[in-house]
């Protein structure tokens, strides 16, 4: 018990932190700040996936096309509470992870990825075919804008919960159950744990959480759901936000986060690169630099000081 | 110590008061954010990269005449700041990057931001915030008829239903008996061009006799062009981007099919009917309309407009020459919206404010801006928001190297 005692205060001293720092920024700021947090609760969720269980997917732009959409619908046309539409696009997309989960229990490796794949380029063509309804490419509004103040607060308390959530689902049975996936199927199978209902519920719990960020990046767009903002680029940012994060560990997904949601915006006023082609060129050497450098992520990076601290 | 802190106190009570006094003084005739005694900042987002970065010539023509204006005194002395920022055609892009022009540069007005989904991203943020969202380059028609629910935004060309309406009629009185066959792209910009041509047609609409429809990522059209053909059209009508639009044309005369084919404007820049006919289209006799100078155009090379292009590209943008001598409409349209705004500005007070902006944007009577055909003008009233409104028909001649030939009469009331 006293061992965890550093960790509490550490949560206690992050609450605090996020709690005072929108009275430090601008609006604009205020507004980034929260796409961290949205960011933040898409990569908690592929970390489930990719981090715990060791599935791969490149389709989490897709679950959060449907989180979004769910949003900017239910507001639209029924002038949903916004805040109300937040679970429903989580309890709707755990649906649609775990249906995704049932197919892949076939599927690993690439022929995972690729399905995931197709998922990401195929969601976002639903809206154009069923433009009466979506706005197609037009797109489709909520029907107020929320404040970057109101943003903040919403994402930031979204992403506490999503992490409280994720963790105590990881420290107990279910994440030592995905684990042990992870490590090995036979062995974890040999030893009770039931395959398809672990990897389903990892697939529905990960859409889930992306879901949800998707909802909070529509209200983030200014209530504004269109397809184009859910292509596939979003899943392969999430994915880098999480690798820079270090897989499977839960502390690092907050700098993942800030990075991708921070290094465009940085880069995009850096002298010589400018708002064009620079910025993804910094961004993607920036990855390149962290994978060769950090191959576990920022997370990786306290235990390797402390091991060569002792060596020394 | 005492001491010390009293003279903290008095020093601090004092900055108090500056400070008070400081934002009391030009609150009297303080002006719009962005407008300084010598600078007026403005700012837009543009597809620098991406899938419609053909389109950044836009920008590039606007920043060259506005640098022209800048070398000759600026606005009433103020030099005109114009920051593009690139949003690559991406509505989740856009919205940030605008709240750093509004929020951060502290821009005067949006001005010329591109595209449809871009721009209906940040329509409701901009009205709310009261920021003018101006001369935007984007043909839909939902910026002129919402112009009471959002008066800070207005746009610029000519919009795609009442062009397909010209098409229409045209169709209607020259060859009532046509057996019309429609492609046109599956969403509100497509769909929008298809509705105007019916209404355009009129009694005559029943002569449609086949509509294909396309998604964007779409590559092939064969199929769409073979059911158009087998149901009898003897006229094709193209309501499609640029690369379908090469695509259709290259097909139709792939299978052997000679319809008189009509192609909406987004997709008549000569560029493409230029890139149409080397891949072995038959593109002669294609029509479309056209509202703008032409560089390529013998018969317009003596007018003002086509000098001033000629002279302000060469000078303040060298690196568009090539676009520009290429026949690019991408150029006289920068040129042309960035001359709007300029004529707005100088009508919008000495000090301009964003309501005066508006003001002048939403009261042009027979403006004459250069860059626009000739004969055309900009006309705007409280109740009318849409500023281009006439629009020419146009034929194609010359093959690989040829150019659109303005004929007939101009069209007005295009809406």
């Amino acid at each position: 018990m006293r061992r965890n005692v550093p960790a509490y205060t550490a949560v206690a001293a992050c609450a605090i932190f996020f709690a005072l720092l929108p009275f430090a920024l601008s609006n604009y700021h205020r507004g980034i700040a929260a796409q961290v947090a949205l960011y933040l609760i898409a990569i908690l969720g592929l970390n489930v996936l990719v981090g715990y269980t060791g599935q791969i997917s490149i389709g989490h732009s897709a679950f959060m096309a449907i989180g979004g959409y769910t949003t900017a619908i239910m507001s639209h046309y029924h002038h949903t509470n916004l805040i109300a539409t937040l679970p429903l696009a989580f309890a709707i997309t755990f649906v649609c992870g775990v249906l995704l989960g049932l197919p892949a229990l076939r599927l690993s490796g690439v022929y995972l990825a690729l399905a995931t794949f197709a998922l990401a380029v195929s969601v976002p063509q639903l809206p154009l075919k069923f433009s009466t309804f979506t706005g197609g490419s037009a797109g489709i509004s909520a029907n107020k804008i929320v404040t970057n103040t109101w943003l903040y607060g919403v994402s930031w308390s979204a992403a506490a919960i999503a992490f409280v959530f994720t963790w105590l689902l990881l420290r107990g049975r279910t994440g030592r159950a995905f684990r042990a996936l992870r490590d090995s199927e036979i062995a974890a199978t040999s030893s009770g744990v039931t395959l398809a209902i672990y990897k389903t519920l990892a697939f529905g719990v990960s859409a889930a959480l992306a879901g949800v960020a998707g909802s909070l990046f529509v209200l983030a767009t200014n209530g504004f759901a269109q397809p184009n903002e859910f292509s596939v680029t979003l899943s392969l940012k999430i994915l880098v936000g999480a690798a820079v994060a270090g897989l499977g560990s839960l502390w690092g997904v907050l700098l993942g986060a800030a990075f991708i949601a921070l290094l465009p915006t940085i880069s995009a006023s850096a002298p010589l690169i400018g708002s064009t082609h620079g910025q993804d060129v910094v961004f993607g050497l920036f990855v390149i630099a962290v994978m060769i450098l950090l191959p576990t992520g920022v997370a990786g990076l306290v235990p390797r000081l402390r091991r060569r601290w002792a060596r020394t | 110590m005492g001491r010390k802190v009293r003279f903290v106190a008095v020093l601090a009570g004092l900055a108090l008061v500056a400070s008070a006094a400081a934002t009391a003084a030009p609150g009297a005739h303080r002006a719009d954010p962005g407008v300084t005694a010598t600078t007026i900042k403005i700012g837009g987002t543009f597809p620098l990269t991406g899938v419609a970065s053909l389109y950044k010539v836009i920008p590039a023509a606007e920043a060259a005449y506005f640098a022209y204006v800048n070398a000759h005194g600026g606005v009433n002395g103020r030099k005109i700041d114009f920051s593009i920022l690139d949003d690559a055609y991406d509505p989740s892009k856009t919205v940030p990057l605008t709240q750093q022009l509004v929020e951060q540069t502290g821009v005067f007005a949006d001005f010329g931001s591109l595209g449809t989904a871009p721009n209906l991203s940040i329509w409701k943020y901009l009205n709310d915030h009261k920021v003018p969202q101006v001369l935007i380059a984007t043909g839909d028609s939902y910026w002129g008829f919402s112009a009471k629910k959002y008066p800070w935004t207005i746009g610029y060309q000519p919009d795609y239903p009442g062009e397909g309406k010209v098409y229409g009629k045209y169709i209607a009185t020259t060859s009532p008996n046509a057996k019309v066959g429609v492609l046109y792209q599956n969403d509100a910009f497509g769909k929008n061009y298809f509705a105007g041509l019916r209404v355009g047609l009129g009694a005559k609409k029943s002569q449609i006799v086949a509509s294909q429809s396309y998604d964007p990522t779409q590559t092939s059209l064969v199929q769409q062009i073979l059911a158009l053909k087998s149901a009898g059209a003897d006229t094709f009508v193209i309501f499609a981007l640029p690369s379908q639009a090469i695509t259709a044309l290259v097909t139709a005369t792939k299978v052997g099919w000679t319809p008189t084919t009509f192609l909406g404007n987004v997709s008549a820049n000569p560029l493409f009917l230029h890139i149409a006919a080397q891949n072995g289209a038959n593109v002669d006799g294609v029509i479309s309309t056209g509202y703008l100078i032409d560089a390529l155009n013998q018969g317009q090379a003596s007018l003002p407009g086509t000098a001033l292009m000629k002279s302000i590209i060469s000078t303040y943008a060298p690196s568009l020459v090539p676009s520009m001598n290429a026949g690019d409409a991408n150029v006289p349209y920068g040129l042309g919206a960035a001359w709007t705004f300029v004529y707005a500005l100088q009508h919008a007070g000495k000090t301009p404010t964003r309501a005066g902006l508006m003001k002048a944007l939403k009261s042009m009577t027979n403006v004459k801006d250069p860059f626009l055909y000739p004969g055309i003008t900009l006309n705007t009233s409280a109740k009318d928001n849409f500023p281009t409104e006439q629009e020419i028909l146009t034929k194609w001649a010359g093959g690989a190297t040829g150019d659109w030939v303005g004929f007939g009469k101009l069209y007005g009331k295009v809406r």
